[in-house]
């Protein structure tokens, strides 16, 4: 039986970026996913949830990061759910990919990175709630 | 993550195994940083095996590509897998780096 969905909650820790990653892995190999899909997937994840630990609250709280991932038709879903602070990475300005280099940041890098990999990505904000969905076509052989 | 360290004609060569993510980014940032402060200015970094980068690497390589241009120093990347080049050219890092297909191309950069 191939799982098709999988769900998680992960504290507000960047240590929790490995239990992502293997519970990433294996539903990976449970789908037969390419490694480079795979990759692109757990880099997603790995930006945005990371964002989310890092700049998403300003206390010392532990919060919970609710994941749901699933799998229908060739098309993957996956919802991120935190109660940070209102955060909508769409709006995140885009980086200056071709500057110099002594003028070259990295902030926002990360969400740049997730857009490209990524087909769709919707946020949504539900009372205390940030909601991002993101999407991935697997039957598309896509150039990024 | 390990950086496994070589040196070659006044080149050090940093070879990375593993992942290079926001967990394990600090730890190669140590090191390379080590390299750079003992006054080497000729780096290769070497990706054969490393499988996964994110942000928090690229942020790593970026810090210590602009401490050695300041120094008059220069740093090539090598041996990337394709899904890893292509994040270097989605964040446009390939036009800050050259990256060549192996350690011996890279060597002959300097």
């Amino acid at each position: 039986m191939i799982a098709d969905r999988v769900s998680l909650e992960l504290k507000n820790s960047l240590s929790e970026l490995d239990t992502l990653e293997q519970s990433l892995q294996q539903f990976g190999e449970a789908l037969g996913l390419a490694n480079k899909t795979l990759f692109q997937i757990c880099l997603a994840m790995e930006e945005i949830v990371s964002n989310i630990i890092s700049y998403g609250y300003t206390d010392d709280a532990v919060h919970w990061i609710k994941i749901a991932i699933s799998h229908e038709k060739g098309i993957l879903t996956i919802r991120l759910e935190d109660d940070g602070i209102p955060f909508n990475p769409l709006w995140a300005q885009e980086p200056d990919c071709e500057c110099p280099m002594e003028e070259r940041e990295v902030g926002n890098l990360g969400i740049h990175l997730c857009k490209k990999v990524m087909d769709e990505m919707i946020y949504e904000r539900f009372g205390n709630k940030n909601v991002l969905t993101l999407i991935k076509d697997l039957t598309i052989n896509s150039r990024f | 993550m390990e950086v496994v360290e070589k040196r070659q004609d006044g080149i050090c060569i940093l070879g990375l195994l593993g992942r290079l993510d926001s967990n394990t980014s600090p730890e190669f940032e140590k090191k390379i940083f080590e390299v750079i402060d003992d006054g080497t200015r000729s780096v290769v970094v070497d990706f054969a095996s490393l499988d996964y980068i994110s942000s928090a690497g690229l942020r790593v390589l970026l810090k210590a590509a602009k401490e050695l241009k300041r120094s008059e120093g220069k740093i090539v990347l090598c041996s990337m897998k394709d899904y890893i080049k292509e994040v270097f050219e989605i964040a446009g890092f390939v036009a800050l780096f050259p990256i060549t297909s192996s350690v011996g191309d890279a060597v002959k950069e300097f």
